[in-house]
């Protein structure tokens, strides 16, 4: 910012949770092009929200990783997401060896391909259907499910389990005071946590005994001395962050592609006959709508001018990816679904040394389930007798997409 | 001048007027490849090291992005030092030949279509559906013809052309002066229209269509569908204009009574006739097969039959992994 004089940011004192939740886009168009960096009374806390910005705090050496308080208020401590140092790097180790690209690649494919076809077998002659609840969900939480061994646990429960703890997390809206304006709002959360320990505990009791391949038997297992395992409240907070975000974003994201390209039916065409086109579909369609819209922040841990704006050590700073991905100083005519623009970076899987561990993992779920649909479903159509609604602030996605076609 | 093009770990000689698809297909190097003009970008690939000329590539095919990043289209890139290649060529392929053919015979056999067989010197390693490019006498100009040949039919060439009025290559000289016993310049084979390798086919039903002369590749396909899985069911669509197009109608009847799951389909767009569909000939396709789900399908014909095609397949919800199409610009556009 050149200019000594700060501008009128008064308007963002009417902005409102529930308006953020429905649309997003237009409060944060404004915030780049007036204040990237700015102070927003609703969330109490400064948002981050052009790419430049964005990308400059969460890889600053001058912050670290912090959780948003409704996300701490939801996972407890120490979440994967909201920690550094020693443990940051012990819960990297814990959760890394299953998602480096050699491993992933020795059984995505037999992991996510026939779980893909058991949901389109179940429909695909139907001549309809929703595909956010009948396939880009089940699909998501099943190979990541079967991955982290919770086979027991089904796909409608664990969709259950990511969309409650999806509104506790996101419960973000503050009081002038610092409290959270809406307390009731974690009680879902908190009873689907409970549910949740009631049946991991028993898995857990088991696995430490009796250690298997799945992950969360490694994550009790790995890099322990003989004999011990790592303390069950100790990775429980990083067991949430995964029943969240991961369980739910891949579903998000093909959903969001779907309908990016039902928005460029040209492109839709081209994707379904060349399905080497695929990760480049999904690619746009993570920086069209990105499903972890505004959900994670760094902390200030010394004085800094950010933007223009100086901020004390200690300031948490929300990063709006989803933002950030349709900053117009790097995207032309962002919110347009375009296959063919510049394949430039977006931010749709963070930066720094929080980026998202799962990039591999998620993208290749995301495109074996839209290659195994194309191949079932060829002539799919968007149902344009039902709209499409996206919903959500901190994670965004459609909330349903009907389809059609020929049988 | 020659220089080195490397493709995964093989070095090739590659002149430098010589496209580096033609030196690797020479050298028995697959490459992935369809029209060899530059318009479908089947062969576009990483030149991770050394520097090419992209010559005529065209920018609908190869974007100035694309340049800058490294990519350029085989077909078209001469190397301008030595090179080294990404991806690709990792199979192994028939090498690309010049031949010399001498015809042996030249018949009319519908209406502006002629079957030209050219005898070879020695056997020439194919799969059925590739094509050959003749080298038109004394204009320099090159045609592309599928071959309507078995693996196994491998001395001699069946070609079907069709007249273009004043064309250079049929005109000028395919319906012109070409005479038994012509010697005739060419190169193949050529393309990637043609059946999995016969360890992955696994005998499930096919559909070609084909458009005018863009019968002939089919002709090959089905044939070879056929011998290795004899009671598959082979759909042969054919459409033309009239029933003075068509041709062949005995051999394929001859088929139909050898393999009870082979059916051929005329069908005429323009001249009605009695006893014969008509329309589209992937109208039809529509009207006969409720579900063409673990179909594959096989198009040759003019693009605009082609595009119907991809449609028609995927309403029938073939996969489209599964829809094979020739690309190449069929001759008688160019004439």
């Amino acid at each position: 910012m050149t200019t000594t004089e700060k501008p009128d940011l008064s308007w963002l004192d009417d902005v409102t949770m529930s308006e953020l939740e429905r649309n997003p886009y237009r409060t944060y168009e404004r915030l780049r092009a007036e204040a990237p960096l700015a102070f927003v009374p609703v969330l109490g806390s400064y948002v981050a929200s052009t790419a430049e910005v964005c990308r400059e705090v969460a890889t600053s050496p001058d912050f670290e990783g912090v959780i948003t308080p409704a996300g701490g208020r939801t996972f407890g401590h120490p979440a994967i997401i909201g920690v550094n140092g020693d443990i940051h790097a012990d819960l990297r180790s814990m959760v890394e060896p299953a998602l480096q690209p050699v491993e992933v690649d020795r059984w995505i494919d037999d992991l996510v391909r026939p779980i893909a076809r058991r949901y389109l077998e179940q429909f695909e002659n139907d001549g309809q259907a929703e595909l956010v609840s009948q396939f880009c969900e089940p699909v998501s939480v099943r190979a990541l499910g079967d991955l982290l061994g919770l086979q027991s646990v089904d796909s409608d429960k664990l969709r259950e389990w990511f969309a409650k703890l999806n509104r506790s997390f996101t419960n973000a809206a503050m009081t002038e005071d610092g409290e959270f304006a809406n307390p009731e709002g974690f009680r879902e959360g908190d009873e689907a946590k409970a549910e949740i320990r009631a049946i991991v505990d028993p898995l857990i009791d088991r696995w430490i005994v009796e250690p298997d391949d799945s992950a969360i038997s490694h994550w009790l297992h790995d890099g322990m001395p003989p004999g011990q395992t790592r303390d069950r409240e100790y990775i429980y907070p990083t067991i949430y962050v995964y029943l969240l975000g991961a369980m739910q974003e891949p579903g998000h994201g093909m959903a969001s592609t779907l309908v990016g390209l039902f928005s460029r039916p040209e492109q839709l065409e081209q994707v379904v006959d060349d399905p080497v086109l695929i990760p480049r579909a999904i690619s746009e369609g993570m920086r069209w709508t990105s499903p972890i819209w505004s959900a994670t922040a760094r902390i200030s841990t010394k004085p800094v001018t950010v933007a223009g704006v100086d901020i004390p050590a200690g300031t948490p700073v929300m990063l709006s990816y989803g933002s950030a991905n349709h900053d117009t100083g790097v995207y032309e005519a962002p919110s347009t679904y375009d296959l063919h623009r510049p394949p430039l970076p977006h931010l749709a899987f963070g930066a720094g040394s929080h980026a998202c561990a799962g990039i591999y993992f998620a993208n290749h779920v995301m495109r074996i389930a839209m290659e195994e649909l194309f191949e079932a479903i060829p002539n799919l159509e968007r149902d344009t007798r039902e709209g499409v609604d996206f919903w959500g602030w901190g994670f965004r996605g459609p909330t349903s997409l009907h389809v059609t076609w020929e049988v | 001048m020659g220089f080195a093009v490397t493709v995964g770990g093989r070095r090739v000689e590659c002149d430098a007027d010589q496209s580096l698809l033609d030196a690797c297909l020479r050298a028995g190097l697959w490459m992935p490849n369809s029209c060899n003009q530059g318009t479908c970008g089947t062969c576009k690939l990483q030149v991770v090291g050394g520097e090419v000329d992209h010559r005529d590539s065209p920018f609908d095919t190869l974007t100035a992005e694309e340049r800058a990043a490294g990519m350029a289209l085989a077909c078209q890139a001469r190397p301008v030092s030595d090179v080294e290649v990404g991806g690709a060529g990792d199979r192994a392929t028939h090498p690309l030949r010049d031949l010399t053919a001498t015809v042996l015979e030249v018949a009319d056999i519908a209406r502006d279509t002629r079957r030209v067989l050219l005898g070879l010197p020695e056997p020439l390693a194919f799969s059925a559906g590739q094509y050959v490019e003749l080298v038109v006498p004394g204009s320099g100009a090159r045609r592309q013809y599928s071959l309507a040949n078995t693996a196994d039919e491998d001395k001699v060439l069946e070609l079907h052309v069709r007249r273009v009025p004043g064309g250079v290559a049929t005109d000028g000289w395919l319906f012109g002066g070409l005479a038994v016993g012509d010697e005739v310049e060419a190169t193949g084979p050529l393309g990637d229209f043609h059946l999995p390798p016969e360890s992955d086919d696994d005998g499930g039903p096919m559909v070609l269509v084909g458009g005018g002369t863009g019968l002939a590749p089919l002709v090959g396909i089905a044939r070879t569908a056929l011998a290795r899985h004899p009671s598959r069911e082979v759909l042969l669509y054919h459409g033309v204009r009239g029933a003075a197009d068509l041709y062949d109608l005995d051999r394929f009847a001859e088929l139909a009574e050898e393999h009870a799951g082979f059916r051929f389909v005329p069908v005429l767009s323009e001249e009605p006739a009695a006893g014969r569909r008509s329309g589209f000939p992937t109208d039809a396709f529509v009207e006969d097969v409720p579900s063409a789900r673990g179909w594959s399908g096989w198009l040759s014909g003019p693009p605009a039959m082609v595009e119907a095609g991809v449609k028609a397949f995927k309403r029938r919800r073939m996969a489209p992994r599964h829809i094979h199409r020739e690309k190449f610009t069929p001759a008688d556009a160019l004439g």
